[in-house]
């Protein structure tokens, strides 16, 4: 790299995040960098054009784009500018939610590549757009060609993440055991800790998510309020309310309005029937980011709060734009409610086309159970599950399938690890728990006598509304 | 010759190329790109310098402060040392220093309890009196354990003691480190005995095993410069302004005993290294017995040893590398850029429009920075020290003290060296450090400047028109000033 490590760090910090289940990438809540999106290119455009197109806006990281793209037009080496240039459009992506910015970000790539085929800054840069986008497996070519090429803790990241995100979790340790090995740091740390969750090693994601946060810094607020929020949901799932919410409040510190721990907040209020308060940070949360888990969230709190109208209205938006912003977790939306689950079926098998981690079995499982095809979802559901993953949502569609599927002791356990972390479900999902407990206890389940799986799911559909 | 003004524009010039992050820098508050993120690992400052006590002893006084910036008025909870970074101090002797290796290794590893975890007071539950009293609820307490090298692979591991860390100063709840021990009032200045020391500074000062002395905590940042005109389209002020000033860091000082080291008849090298742990990814221990789990090698992520170094010499593709590598390998990684220092072609090309500066060959600055350790001859008895001025009739500077080192006139007399001559050598920086010596007009001075001829030729001394710190040093241990008051702090959060 020449000079962006600390801007590379962030990015580093935060691509772990953009794709990651609960998650969303992180966004700019001071509001400064709220410009409207840019115009998707319709046409052909040659990459330096591309990324010298001109910038508005008043942001830090507006201002910044303008000055590089000028050092860019100047001539002479144009490489660092360029690189620097390309950065920032990752990050200008991630604060405004525009995926145009990524194409720029790209173009920056492909300056460099031609300028130096095969260059390390090309490759981490192009990487990590492609992992931005959801190409897992584009990214991961390059990732393994930079880790081959000088093998920075960073590169490692980056090609752990696209393992990660492929659901080859053991490839994906043996990055980040390098990355470690080589920095330990937030950046290395926070991953490790994702990692440790997903492998249903709570307490030791616990752990490391502290590391993380210990290791932080106010130059890299974004980082350092991931990392509180991360540890906060960590914490909530565990049962520990408290712990919770002081790291809530520990990001809130850093970043005030900061969209993942408004959005947890949120929901943490929402499991303590405290909708009204929940509304409030869950619609600032939604006003920053458009994605779909925050539509969903915020729709379910308006429910609670018995503004039906309203949350009519968010999901009307939701349906509209979901597919495109989050296809995975607009199946999981659809699904749930029970909604045009085909669509929902479509979206999660061509997620799955990109990943196959576990959180991607999931929503083709739930899926496929909302569509009636309880028998298919099974297999994916056990994938979901495989790693020992301590998640709550994942408990409850387990629960669910099994049960549809007839396999009482699945349904029994699963049913019971529910139980254990109800709390962390979506008011519409605990109902829906809440009364397939009613209606088939477990332990009152005589064997074998299991309702089809059509009716669960009709009985799934009519409880969410 | 050129104007003060000018020089320091190419050096701002430089330094701005350097520091990305683009916002400031101390002698090492914004060096390298990765540890800037890292703020309880990122080393500021080194200092050694030799020191008296008060039966007659002498001592190699070292000391390291990391946190850049630390605000005071952010709140106590910010900043406290991390318990899972590994801070050193080494001390190099013999055929050590020149190899860039540690003869002696002292490490501090800090553990943090709370009394009540219960409440959302984290730091305090009340004034407090006393350094652990009841009413101090984060409390931090320190090891320190001494690593004997000379045994190669299997060094000898001594532990030398530990100490308890005073709470951070925040207003009302640390009167005692104030003016009239009043929370209201600025910070106690720095005093000259002592039995002047505040309540909390004093009870801190642990006296360790074999004559070591130690104190871990919160002080004022004692560097100095006006690095935001620098960086201010390089329009300088005059009188110029201390950007440090305000900022707290959290220092390390050990006074290390002549005598443990070998006696004074020798030339010693220090620096100070953070290191983080390593950590297998995937645990292979049960979910509750994780805490022997974090026990993954350490691994460094930050070095320094003179001032200015990675920041104003190593050039940015390698700065990352400088923090993770020993000084042993400086002389095939880095030398180039003492030998050849870009800030020199800058000045010629810039500033003198000539070659005032030597631009190669620069054996005299590599002398100073290859291998990176604070060269301190032991031989000279005690160095003068920083008060609060000439003027400061409490704490006045020690007769002789120029902030300038050898380019003020202070000199000190070596019996190990001949120096410049007779045995004359600077007083201050570089060799040793000491709280006051002004780096920045040191390092400027010495770069324009050609050391490598005798009698050496000197050009300026140039300066950033900022000469002082903004608050007096202690002229006793643990030097460093008392930490800024959190409540009437001069910046906005």
């Amino acid at each position: 790299m020449k000079f962006l490590k600390p801007f590379l760090a962030v990015t580093v910090a935060l691509g772990l995040t953009g794709c990651g289940h609960n998650s969303a990438p992180t966004h700019d809540s001071s509001g400064t960098d709220a410009t409207p999106p840019q115009t998707k290119l319709a046409i052909a455009i040659d990459p330096l054009t591309l990324a010298l197109l001109p910038q508005a806006g008043d942001s830090h990281t507006d201002k910044e784009i303008r000055r590089y793209q000028e050092m860019a037009r100047k001539g002479g080496n144009r490489d660092i500018p360029v690189e620097r240039l390309g950065w920032l459009f990752v990050a200008k992506a991630r604060t405004s939610f525009d995926p145009g910015y990524y194409k720029q970000a790209a173009a920056c790539g492909d300056v460099l590549e031609a300028d130096s085929p095969g260059c390390s800054e090309s490759l981490l840069l192009r990487g990590y757009v492609f992992e931005n986008l959801h190409r897992f497996k584009e990214a991961e070519p390059l990732a393994r060609e930079v880790v081959a090429q000088r093998g920075l803790s960073f590169d490692f990241g980056l090609l752990g993440d696209s393992l990660m995100e492929q659901g080859r979790l053991d490839e994906a340790v043996g990055a980040y055991q390098h990355m470690v090995d080589l920095r330990p740091d937030l950046q290395s740390y926070a991953r490790i800790s994702y990692i440790r969750w997903l492998k249903g090693q709570t307490e030791g994601a616990i752990q490391m998510m502290e590391a993380a946060v210990d290791a932080s810094s106010q130059n890299d607020p974004d980082s350092a309020a991931w990392v509180s929020t991360r540890l906060a949901l960590l914490e909530y799932q565990s049962g520990r309310q408290e712990e919770a919410h002081h790291a809530i409040e520990g990001a809130l510190l850093i970043r005030p309005n900061y969209p993942p721990a408004l959005l947890l907040s949120g929901r943490m209020l929402l499991a303590e029937d405290k909708a009204g308060e929940a509304v409030a940070a869950l619609q600032a949360a939604a006003k920053a980011n458009p994605l779909p888990e925050y539509q969903w969230v915020l729709a379910e709190g308006l429910r609670a709060a018995d503004r039906e109208s309203e949350a009519a209205a968010v999901e009307a938006r939701l349906r509209v734009t979901g597919a495109v912003n989050d296809p995975r977790t607009f199946a999981l939306y659809l699904a749930t409610r029970g909604e045009d689950t085909a669509t929902a079926v479509r979206l999660a098998e061509a997620e799955m086309q990109q990943r196959q981690d576990f959180f991607t079995q999931d929503a083709l499982a739930w899926a496929l159970t909302a569509a009636g095809r309880v028998q298919e979802a099974l297999p994916h559901m056990r994938l979901a599950l495989a790693g020992g993953t301590e998640d709550g949502r994942l408990f409850f569609h387990a629960a669910v399938i099994a049960h549809g599927a007839g396999q009482d002791g699945e349904y029994q356990k699963w049913f019971n690890r529910t139980a254990s972390c109800v709390q962390t479900l979506l008011p519409s999902e605990r109902k829906q728990f809440l009364e397939l407990a009613k209606e088939f206890p477990p332990a009152a389940k005589p064997g074998g006598q299991t309702p089809p799986a059509n009716d669960l799911t009709a009985a799934n559909l009519d409880s969410s509304k | 010759m050129k104007t003060k003004r000018q020089t320091l524009q190419v050096l701002a010039a430089g330094l701005a190329a350097t520091c990305v992050a683009g916002t400031a820098m101390a002698s090492s508050h914004m060096d390298a790109p990765l540890i800037t993120l890292d703020p309880a690992a990122n080393t500021c400052d080194v200092y050694a310098f030799v020191s008296a006590g008060t039966n007659g002893e002498q001592y190699l006084t070292t000391a390291l402060t990391v946190y850049p910036f630390e605000e005071p008025g952010i709140g106590p909870n910010a900043y406290n040392f991390d318990p899972n970074v590994l801070y050193q101090i080494h001390v190099s002797l013999g055929d050590d220093v020149a190899a860039g290796t540690p003869t002696f290794s002292y490490q501090f590893q800090f553990n943090t309890t709370y009394k009540d975890k219960k409440t959302i007071l984290v730091s305090y539950l009340g004034v407090i009196q006393n350094v652990g009293d009841a009413n101090q609820n984060l409390t931090q307490t320190y090891t320190v354990t001494k690593v004997d090298h000379r045994r190669g692979a299997r060094p000898a591991i001594t532990w030398l003691g530990s100490g308890m860390v005073p709470p951070n100063n925040q207003g009302i709840a640390t009167p005692l480190y104030n003016q009239g021990n009043d929370g209201n009032n600025p910070a106690q200045d720095g005093v000259a005995s002592a039995g002047q020391l505040d309540t909390y500074t004093s009870e801190s000062i642990t006296k360790l095993e074999s004559g070591y002395v130690a104190f871990c905590g919160q002080r004022d940042d004692g560097f100095y410069g006006d690095i935001n005109a620098v960086f201010d389209l390089l329009q300088l002020r005059n009188p110029g302004k201390d950007v440090q000033a305000g900022f707290n860091v959290h220092a390390i000082v050990l006074n290390i005993p002549l005598s443990e080291l070998g006696g004074a008849h020798q030339i010693a090298g220090v620096y100070a290294t953070t290191s983080r742990h390593s950590v297998r990814v995937l645990s292979t221990l049960p979910e509750n017995q994780l805490s022997p789990d974090f026990d993954g090698p350490w691994v460094q992520v930050g070095r320094q040893g003179n001032p200015l170094f990675c920041e104003a010499l190593v050039g940015i593709a390698d700065k990352d590398r400088y923090n993770e590598t020993s000084p042993s390998q400086d002389e095939a990684l880095f030398k180039k850029y003492a030998l050849t220092p870009e800030l020199c072609q800058l000045l010629n090309a810039i500033v003198f429009q000539s070659n005032v500066a030597p631009e190669s060959n620069r054996t005299d600055i590599a002398g100073i920075f290859i291998p990176d350790l604070i060269k301190v001859d032991l031989s000279t008895g005690p160095c003068r020290l920083a008060g609060g001025g000439t003027n400061d009739v409490a704490d006045p500077d020690d007769a002789g003290f120029s902030r300038l080192g050898i380019f003020g006139g202070d000199v000190l007399t070596s019996t190990v060296q001949a120096g410049f001559g007779g045995g004359t050598v600077p007083g201050g920086w570089p060799n040793g450090r000491r709280f006051g010596d002004d780096v920045i007009d040191i390092a400027v001075t010495a770069l324009s400047s050609d050391l490598r001829v005798s009698p050496p030729i000197i050009h300026g001394p140039y300066g950033d028109n900022v000469d002082t710190n903004d608050m007096a040093y202690n002229k006793v241990f643990p030097y460093e000033s008392t930490p800024q008051n959190g409540r009437n702090h001069m910046h906005a959060p």
